[in-house]
């Protein structure tokens, strides 16, 4: 029996990796030598499973080992540059966090409150201004049309 | 020295221990980390956490496994961790990018030219186009497909490393080879290389 095309793509990588039963691989092999286009792209995957055989096993950095000694030796060293100051952990460090937060609060209420008589200068200068914008009670639209 | 001597003496702090047993794994565990992640530096820097992982913690290694498949276990999952990582990296990156205006890079595959006569860039896209698709598969069935392919483990030995049954094993395999066909066949049908 002769082999579909779609039949072949769904079992190409079975085909290439020989897992298939020796009757369905002859098939293949068959169908493969008479169709071009099958041909073509059955050697396309096998060029791409090809890829995975070139990764294997990628070569080591020599100083694999130097590197991951300087991480370890990094690591310990700044956990026992944590663990050697309680003091400044348990003590100096709320407290520097308390005076920020204090320090905030206050300047946040300094900023927030009113601004007191003394220094609202912009409010006395603005009531001088209004009187000379009315000028209707001084001159009235029958004087002015009089003139 | 063998297996339960290095891990004896790296219970007891042994430097020396530790050497050998980085000598003795580190191409294993790159090995294992690059299937996963493609990439060599990256895949360094993951192994290197596998062993700073184990000197931490070789304590509470009770050897009821062998210590290749604790190390396969440690390297998958450190670099699952990294996958994940990397995605949101990505994500984050890319609403970065819209939202700076930034034009968004289309795939590379999609716009490939397939009359390029350089071999060596074929082979570059066709490892990219692989890399791809094996991304493309479900956590499972990428860490049993990797642990075979890369590491030539058996099912046996993959079903221990992921605490499943043989059968299971097997099964993610097919699929992961199902998939990744049917992703190739995809792209050779747009004529990504």
């Amino acid at each position: 029996m002769v082999m579909k095309c779609k039949t072949l793509h769904k079992k190409i990588i079975f085909f290439l990796e020989e897992e298939l039963p020796a009757d369905e691989m002859e098939q293949m092999k068959y169908h493969l030598s008479v169709c071009n286009d099958c041909n073509a792209f059955a050697e396309e995957m096998a060029k791409m499973l090809a890829v995975l055989q070139t990764e294997k096993a990628p070569s080591v950095n020599p100083f694999f080992y130097t590197r991951l000694k300087a991480k370890i030796e990094n690591l310990s060293n700044s956990k026992i540059r944590y663990n050697k100051n309680p003091f400044f952990v348990k003590i100096l460090q709320p407290a520097l966090f308390s005076v920020l937060l204090i320090a905030g609060i206050y300047s946040g209420i300094k900023i927030g409150q009113p601004i007191s008589d003394r220094t609202s200068y912009y409010v006395d200068s603005e009531q001088e201004i209004i009187p000379y914008l009315n000028e209707m009670k001084n001159e009235t639209i029958e004087l002015f049309l009089m003139e | 020295m063998n297996e339960s001597e290095i891990i004896q003496k790296l219970k007891q702090g042994n430097e020396k221990a530790f050497r050998e047993l980085v000598e003795k794994y580190q191409g294993m565990v790159v090995n294992t980390c690059f299937g996963m992640v493609h990439n060599t530096e990256d895949s360094e820097d993951i192994a290197q956490e596998v062993f700073i992982e184990v000197y931490r913690s070789i304590e509470n290694f009770r050897a009821d496994s062998k210590l290749s498949t604790w190390l396969y276990r440690i390297a998958v999952n450190r670099s699952l961790n990294f996958i994940r990582d990397n995605k949101r990296k990505k994500w984050a990156q890319s609403i970065e990018d819209v939202l700076k205006g930034k034009k968004v890079q289309l795939n590379k595959f999609e716009s490939g030219n397939s009359q390029n006569p350089d071999s060596k860039l074929e082979d570059k896209q066709r490892a990219e186009m692989l890399h791809q698709a094996i991304d493309s598969l479900s956590e499972n069935q990428r860490i049993a497909f990797t642990l075979n392919k890369y590491e030539d483990l058996s099912y046996k030995e993959i079903s221990e490393v992921m605490e499943l049954t043989v059968s299971s094993v097997e099964s993610l395999i097919h699929r992961a080879k199902i998939n990744l066909q049917k992703k190739l066949f995809k792209c050779y049908k747009k004529k990504c290389i």
